[in-house]
């Protein structure tokens, strides 16, 4: 017992000791290693997933690796790196705290409780809950999922809705996305919810997309950013700068047209009501 | 149906970028374990070496070290450092480095427990001749008790090596691209559960006994009372 | 960004809830895997030292293939890749009765069967052959011999190894996170997603597991020492 407190202890000093120490910026630390760290999915087409050939691709990364490390370089004036790193949603606040990455880039969600541990940039991407589920299912809805064994990613926004709005829903939660398909696939669960946009892009990469159908109105609005520390304005304006310049430019559009248009990897046409939402984000110059 | 053709469409994937690490991803099975099991052991001999030191200031952190280690889950340790250093040192670290100090530190614990064994195995007769000759405590152990240990503890040591490169696999859980992480990637794309772990353990399987063949080369019968 | 310490979030709020309910399903994993490699162990590790064949060659066989895998992948094969091959009746149950927990059971107790195997197979060939001999003299088959004289010394011989590899099955069955068992340092990544405070909740779960298994070490050492067959003690692991 005693060599237990012992360690315990030494421990907790040589923690707490070392906590305050030195502070550099994001920005400082981009500099120093021309290298710019993102957090981002592997399993979530097509924002950022492993393709056929596996390769790490994806819109979310696109749009880091063509529009915000841009900003950051031009602003620095020096070549900024791309490097990636894996981050689900259980994992994702956890590897920016720890300064693990500097930048989440994938398909996470703007919310209020989430902005008091963590920054957003300005919305990339417009889209909200769904049901995936096999052709055919009962399931036609948050209406119709009392009872069931509905699959959510643990740690998300999804997760969290359900468990409040359908406690009688059987939730079971699981580390990410492709997890929670093969869940589905092997009958253990009912439905798999999800953000609307990443039930397509599952779908269009499964083996047979024709079994899966995508059902219910939206029960939640899910407007994705960019995550990133708090209090590091400078950082934040830059990000927010390569997005309303990509947006402005129209590059933005080249590359949901790439992802998203008819002959990208999930269809997703691109309401003219949202597009004006993301063109009315970009303040002017 | 048995779906082979997964395995051989991906199999570049998993063998040259899985298991030896070359490839778009930071990654590779044999990459880690390597350096792992190197770097593991010779803290180990530290280790060990320090739970016999006659002074308590060298001894009891040992024991401490090594009791802590042990009683540990491995995937705690990934955890801790994983989360923990790179806040200490606001700094990021790659996946390779958080892996890598996690496992030498935790398989030190237990090859400093094979190394005092080892050591302890060889019959006091032998130090106390080796003193009666005139040599010192450092030459003894350098020249007399070592080298004898070290013979004994072979079969231990490929042991715990043989474990230490099957745990090279929990680095697949903080991202790391090994073996079991690609077979994952590709799992979460095809669907190919059975065969695709099948395939892997196999893999596995076959590296490991062929370190257990390799060794029994340098086996021979534990000496000592 | 400076890391705010905040201990409380250890017993405020669902967090203390959360790590009984992971230690609960620790020791629950644990206890069954080991019942179920106790079982494997045994039966593999005697039917290694028996004159047959065939008998010896398939729990080499067992042995050696699931003992050289890691345990990880393991985990996986259960939980993925086996349950879509079981009879549709079995699956369905299967799946309403929590899969995760029974396929990291099944995994862990496998895993560890092999490796109590070799554990048990060293313990009854450290016996003397001559006690096998006189048993068979007495009239004894080969059955009643293993049954009354070799099994029951080997038990006894093998004590500190076997706890040394039971408490390797208790920590790893921390491993079952990575297919969503509930199990302690599960609990301790949802605390850490739930509260952000990271450090708390890792030395929460790291000074359970040290309790656990400090506690049990202490525990097996006075029984082993009740236990010891004078004269024949087996060197610990």
């Amino acid at each position: 017992m005693k060599r237990i407190l012992a360690v315990v202890l030494a421990l907790a000093v040589a923690l707490s000791v070392a906590a305050p120490a030195f502070a550099e910026t994001t920005l400082e630390k981009i500099a120093r290693t021309g290298t710019l760290t993102i957090g981002t999915r592997t399993g979530s087409p097509p924002f950022a997933f492993v393709n056929k050939q596996n390769e790490w691709v994806g819109f979310s990364i696109d749009l880091v690796e063509q529009a915000i490390a841009p900003a950051i370089a031009k602003k620095l004036g020096k070549p900024v790196k791309v490097e990636k790193k894996e981050s689900t949603p259980p994992t994702r606040i956890p590897l920016l705290s720890s300064n693990a990455v500097d930048l989440i880039a994938g398909t996470m969600t703007d919310t209020r409780p989430r902005r008091e541990s963590v920054d957003f940039s300005v919305t990339f991407f417009v889209t909200g809950a769904q049901f995936l589920v096999k052709k055919g299912s009962p399931i036609k809805g948050i209406e119709t999922i009392a009872g069931r064994r509905i699959a959510a990613q643990q740690g998300s926004t999804n997760a969290r809705i359900i468990r409040e709005r359908v406690p009688t829903a059987q939730l079971r939660e699981f580390p990410d996305q492709p997890a929670a398909f093969q869940a589905l696939v092997q009958g253990q669960v009912d439905a798999f919810t999800n953000d609307g946009i990443q039930l397509y892009g599952l779908r269009a990469k499964a083996p047979n997309a024709a079994d899966w159908e995508i059902v219910g109105d939206f029960y939640s609005y899910e407007p994705y950013g960019m995550a990133m520390r708090k209090n590091e304005s400078d950082f934040r304006h830059l990000v927010n700068v390569g997005l309303m310049e990509a947006i402005e430019s129209g590059k933005y559009f080249e590359l949901y047209e790439k992802w998203f248009g008819p002959r990208g990897e999930a269809p997703y046409p691109l309401t003219p009501e949202n597009k004006r939402f993301l063109i009315l984000q970009v303040v002017p110059k | 149906m048995l779906d082979l053709g997964v395995i051989v469409t991906n199999f570049k994937f998993l063998v040259v970028q899985g298991l030896l690490g070359l490839g778009g991803f930071a990654g590779g099975t044999l990459r880690l374990a390597i350096p792992a099991i190197v770097l593991g052991f010779l803290l180990g001999i530290f280790v060990g070496i320090a739970r016999l030191a006659r002074t308590r200031w060298i001894s009891l952190p040992a024991t401490i070290y090594v009791e802590f280690f042990r009683g540990v889950p491995l995937v705690m340790v990934i955890f801790w450092i994983w989360f923990v250093v790179p806040q200490l040192l606001r700094l990021p670290i790659p996946e390779y480095g958080v892996a890598l100090t996690a496992f030498v530190i935790f398989e030190a614990a237990y090859f400093g427990e094979i190394v005092r064994a080892g050591i302890q195995s060889v019959p006091r007769g032998q130090v106390e001749a080796a003193t009666a000759v005139g040599l010192t405590g450092a030459q003894t152990l350098r020249h007399v008790v070592l080298p004898q240990a070290i013979r004994n503890m072979v079969p231990a040591l490929v042991t715990q090596m043989i474990v230490l490169f099957k745990d090279t696999s929990l680095a697949s859980i903080i991202g790391y691209v090994d073996l079991t992480k690609a077979a994952q990637i590709v799992n979460n794309r095809e669907i190919r559960p059975f065969e695709l772990y099948l395939f892997i353990a196999l893999v596995y399987w076959a590296c490991a006994y062929s370190m257990s063949r390799f060794a029994r080369r340098f086996e021979t019968r534990p000496q000592g009372a | 960004m400076g890391y705010q310490f905040d201990w409380s979030i250890l017993w405020s709020g669902q967090s203390g809830g959360w790590l009984l309910q992971g230690l609960l399903t620790t020791l629950g994993i644990s206890a069954l895997a080991w019942l179920l490699a106790a079982v494997l162990g045994i039966l593999s590790g005697a039917l290694r030292t028996v004159p047959w064949k065939p008998l010896r060659a398939a729990a080499t066989l067992y042995v050696e293939f699931f003992r050289n895998v890691p345990l990880l992948v393991w985990m996986f094969f259960w939980y993925f890749g086996v349950p879509p091959l079981l009879p549709a009746g079995a699956r369905r149950w299967l799946f309403d009765h929590h899969p995760e927990f029974w396929a990291g059971m099944v995994a862990l107790g496998v895993y560890h069967g092999a490796r109590m195997s070799e554990v048990i197979r060293s313990g009854i060939q450290s016996i003397p052959k001559t006690q096998f001999e006189a048993a068979v003299a007495m009239g004894l088959t080969t059955f009643q011999a293993y049954r009354l004289i070799i099994v029951p010394i080997a038990l006894r011989l093998i004590v500190p190894p076997v706890t040394s590899e039971s408490l390797n099955l208790l920590k790893n069955s921390s491993v079952a996170l990575t297919i969503s068992v509930a199990e302690l340092t599960f609990q301790t990544r949802q605390i850490e997603t739930y509260t952000a405070k990271a450090i708390e909740a890792l030395t929460a779960g790291t000074v359970i597991y040290l309790a656990l298994c400090v506690g049990i070490a202490s525990i097996m050492a006075r029984v082993e020492r009740r236990f010891a067959i004078p004269g024949l003690i087996a060197r610990g692991g």
